[in-house]
């Protein structure tokens, strides 16, 4: 089981959100899960398509309105 | 039953519609904006417009403006909110926005993160809103409507946007980041 580490993008319209996903996933060793929270609909769609294209999972859950946390996890 | 499990909420209200769909319903709306008040689909224009009224409310005079010279400009201001339709259908565009995000229970106040972002904000669009009128036209007026009229202008627009689009983007990447 590897770590797990919060990126908070609250508050940050695209792409920014996206941008730091990418940046804080390079950081990750494969297994490792990442919990991306968003509050801006449209990373709720870019974030979740550019990582399922790179081959990681991914599971998005709703935590309040307008609010989501994107799980995931490094496979490669 | 709950409506939140509900098929047909999920497709229609909660989950965004493909971009495929997206593109379709703007194409055949903006035949209507064309057909039925003979102007191109444009939104920064009549925020312009929105501009002139606030500064007349205030007591300010653009009669000498030369962007307000036109006799088209000049009746367009005299008419008021009520008689512009692209007044109305900015209106329309804000209160839409706003009614899909509450029917899909996805509306929030967004907490401001830092002064940099306030200020990036400001200055985005002050820079936007400049440009989009000495270019006679934003992403929507002088692109879209543009490449939709067969204009030449529209491709040589969009080429220049995707210019300024690779200098904002490493501006955003240097100072966001």
């Amino acid at each position: 089981m590897g770590k797990e580490v919060m990126l908070d993008c609250l508050g940050e319209a695209c792409p920014v959100p996206l941008i730091k996903t990418e940046n804080a996933l390079k950081k990750l060793t494969i297994g490792d899960l990442l919990i991306v929270h968003i509050d801006h609909s449209c990373a709720m769609k870019n974030v979740p398509e550019w990582a399922r294209k790179e081959g990681h999972n991914v599971e998005i859950e709703e935590v309040d309105d307008g609010e989501w946390e994107i799980f995931i996890e490094k496979a490669k | 039953m709950d409506i939140k499990n509900n098929k047909y909420y999920k497709l229609w209200f909660k989950d965004p519609w493909t971009y495929i769909s997206g593109a379709i319903l703007l194409s055949l709306f903006q035949i209507v904006t064309l057909t039925t008040t003979n102007d191109p689909w444009g939104v920064s224009g009549p925020f312009t417009n929105w501009g002139a009224w606030l500064y007349q409310a205030l007591g300010g005079n653009v009669d000498k403006w030369y962007y307000f010279s036109s006799k088209g400009a000049q009746a367009t201001l005299a008419g008021g909110f009520l008689n512009d339709p692209g007044s109305i259908r900015n209106l329309g565009i804000i209160v839409g926005a706003l009614l899909a995000a509450l029917l899909a229970s996805q509306f929030k106040f967004k907490k401001i993160k830092s002064l940099k972002q306030v200020i990036a904000a400001m200055a985005g669009g002050l820079l936007m809103g400049y440009g989009a009128r000495i270019g006679f036209g934003c992403n929507i007026g002088a692109l879209y409507s543009g490449i939709a009229s067969l204009s030449v202008s529209g491709w040589v627009f969009a080429i220049f946007l995707f210019c300024g689009a690779i200098v904002g983007s490493k501006f955003l990447v240097k100072f966001f980041m």
